[in-house]
């Protein structure tokens, strides 16, 4: 029997040796300050162009931990009535990059995305840009986005908005009210 | 107790045998030095500890809300867990398999550092299976990377000669010919090319000397350099340098080079499984454009005398690349891109017809590519992609604008309903058209109302009325501009306004 337990603790030394120490990355988002932060998130209005609607949320201090952040507050629509939601309701944010100069990617998916949004031009304008302009209205270090799709480049959305380059914010969509 | 060891000693080989087959340590090598890191092999692909390359090459690597950010050189490059795309600066690193963690430390397929070293460091990286070596070694530049691109911009033969790093050299003008005479060694995917151009007859590469060869003796060049990315650019008319923007008229001896608008391209949106948008009472985006566009080729083909070709002519799909490239490949003077709208708002309405905006999207990738081609390795073929760009733009925008502007009164005229206007998006099919090019919205199929209108052949019928009208005005204004007929003298009454609006030609 102690030979059984002289040969298991041995083994369980073997074994620990082999393995790895865990090197748990340190966690930005506990190191960061979360605060309610107002955010600035723009929907379509009934003019037919993009309109800020203001919110309280809660971000972490760090622009890097706080844009997929706002980028979900985004596609979960609006709160005002006459705002309208642009983007498919089953779409998701699966990760954002903030990278120096100031491009930040967001990389979307959701079945509706995935499988082909049926969407008209109008909307589909509106969808990329309102993403372009919440971010870039909401992170001054962040100056252009770039849209992927399940983690890959894509063409378009929905068929007609080029997103295989990085977007500026275009400024004719936005009410003058809310640029 | 025998069981005891005997599974005691089974457990031991398969930590073993799991231990061997799935991670070992590797071999990084510089030009100058070597380092130990952790590699991994899952199902033959090959994965290397991120930090354990970063350290040894004096770098950092950060985790961040959605992945790590490693830093080499002064470059950084995020990548997450779930993603087989890594970010650095604007450009995507490609991997074949996202990166993996193991007891919270990120492990990358080594191509990671393949795509990302070439850009912080200038290096190749290559996995030496037989050793276990991530081998880094200088990228190779021995010679200066030249591709040229001609192209025949309002009647001027424009040839730009993109680098792959900025070279010293002179130009020499010989009698028929203009010879670049670069002091660097130059390769060239090519030893000569023949163009069908009314300046230009061929370009050739021999040792450092790049012959442009003329089609004729009185023809004049400029020839200036563009930085960032670096380009040799020379212009070609023939006699006399007219003032910039001139139209040159062609010489009637050359009929494969006679202007005007002769072929034009009608795209009908979507098809096949991409439907596009779908009404309230489910019509689809792709018949609609479907029928009109069919509609408006007969129309065109009996009334404007162009020859009218169709992207699609039946519910095939056509991707949007191949769109545009088939009207460059039927050297068309127009395309035309039939959509129909949907927005969030249910009550829009009215027509609205766009023209290519490369400002929104191209400026950035227009920086992005200085700053790289400044700081590390450049790409030829983006450059390259980026200057075909730039002179498509250059060329057809403001044509664009004008088809675009045409299109757009002609449907306020017949739809009377609320003018949406000429707008300006980065719209994919647009994107590589070298010619005018526009996309019409007809209508919106979101607004059950327009939906109902958009089915009937009788709606159908006024917008290609309204299109063909469109169509047949910017083909006389232009025609008109560039010389090819005359202006129609204007009438007392109507002094003041265009000559084309005397020209128009009603179906």
């Amino acid at each position: 029997m102690k030979r059984a337990v002289v040969a298991l603790a041995a083994l369980s030394l073997i074994a620990g040796a082999c393995k790895r120490k865990p090197e748990t990355p340190a966690n930005l988002n506990a190191a960061n300050k979360v605060a309610m932060r107002m955010v600035r998130l723009y929907y379509e209005s009934p003019a037919m162009l993009l309109a800020a609607e203001t919110r309280n949320v809660a971000l972490p201090e760090s622009s890097a931990a706080a844009v997929p952040v706002v980028v979900r507050e985004l596609l979960q629509g609006p709160a005002t009535p006459v705002a309208l939601r642009l983007y498919p309701a089953d779409t998701v944010v699966r990760a954002t990059y903030l990278l120096p100069g100031g491009t930040v990617i967001v990389d979307l998916g959701g079945p509706t995305l995935t499988q082909g949004w049926g969407t008209g031009s109008h909307q589909e304008l509106m969808a990329v840009y309102s993403l372009v302009q919440t971010v870039t209205a909401n992170f001054p270090e962040a100056k252009s986005v770039r849209l992927l799709v399940n983690g890959t480049p894509a063409e378009t959305l929905g068929g007609h908005v080029s997103v295989t380059k990085s977007l500026l914010p275009m400024p004719s969509l936005v009410d003058p009210r809310f640029r | 107790m025998k069981r005891l060891l005997a599974l005691g000693a089974l457990v031991a080989l398969i930590v073993t045998a799991a231990l061997a087959q799935a991670s070992g340590q590797a071999t990084l090598r510089t030009p100058t030095s070597t380092a130990s890191v952790t590699y991994v092999e899952q199902s033959g692909q090959v994965y290397v500890a991120a930090g354990d390359v970063a350290t040894a090459l004096g770098g950092t690597i950060a985790p961040d809300s959605s992945g790590f950010k490693v830093t080499v050189n002064g470059v950084t490059a995020g990548f997450g867990p779930d993603s087989r795309y890594g970010v650095v600066r604007d450009d995507l690193i490609e991997m074949p398999v996202p990166p993996i963690s193991i007891e919270g430390k990120p492990f990358v397929p080594w191509q990671f550092f393949h795509g990302f070293l070439a850009k912080a460091m200038s290096m190749d990286v290559a996995w030496e299976a037989a050793t276990h070596t991530l081998a880094l070694r200088p990228a190779q530049r021995d010679a200066i990377s030249v591709q040229v691109s001609v192209a025949n911009v309002q009647g001027i033969s424009k040839i730009v000669i993109a680098l792959s790093a900025p070279a010293e050299y002179s130009i020499v003008k010989e009698p028929t010919a203009y010879v670049v005479r670069f002091k660097n060694p130059v390769r060239a995917p090519f030893t000569e090319e023949r163009y069908e151009d009314p300046a230009i007859a061929s370009v050739s590469l021999a040792g450092g000397d790049l012959r442009i060869q003329l089609t004729a003796n009185d023809i004049v060049g400029d020839a200036y350099r563009l930085e960032n990315p670096p380009r040799i650019v020379l212009d070609f008319r023939k006699g006399a340098a007219p003032p910039p923007g001139t139209p040159v008229p062609l010489k009637p001896s050359a009929p494969q080079e006679a202007p005007g608008i002769r072929t034009i391209v009608i795209d009908p949106g979507h098809g096949g499984r991409e439907v596009g948008a779908v009404g309230p009472n489910g019509l689809l985006e792709k018949d609609v454009t479907l029928a009109i566009a069919r509609k408006l080729a007969a129309a065109l083909a009996s009334t404007v005398g162009a020859r009218v070709v169709l992207t699609r002519e039946d519910d095939s799909v056509v991707s949007l690349d191949q769109r545009t490239a088939f009207a460059n490949q039927y050297k068309a003077d127009l395309f035309l891109s039939v959509h129909v709208n949907a927005a969030a708002v249910k009550n829009a309405k009215g027509s609205e017809t766009y023209y290519l905006s490369l400002e929104a999207s191209d400026e950035l990738a227009r920086k992005a590519a200085e700053t790289e081609n400044v700081t590390s390795t450049p790409n030829p073929t983006a450059d390259l992609n980026l200057i075909l760009w730039d002179l498509a733009h250059q060329a057809y925008v403001t044509e664009s604008s004008r088809f675009a502007q045409s299109i757009q009164e002609e449907m306020n005229a017949a739809t009377a309903v609320a003018n949406r206007g000429v707008k300006q998006a980065p719209f994919k099919v647009l994107v590589g058209a070298t010619m005018p090019a526009a996309l019409v919205e007809v209508g919106f199929i979101s607004n059950p109302e327009e939906e109902t209108k958009l089915k009937s052949d009788e709606f159908q019928t006024m917008m290609v009325d309204a299109l063909t009208r469109a169509v047949q005005k910017y083909k006389t204004d232009y025609e008109t501009r560039i010389g090819l007929i005359q202006p129609a003298a204007p009438a007392p009454a109507t002094a003041t306004a265009p000559a084309t609006t005397a020209t128009r030609t009603e179906p």
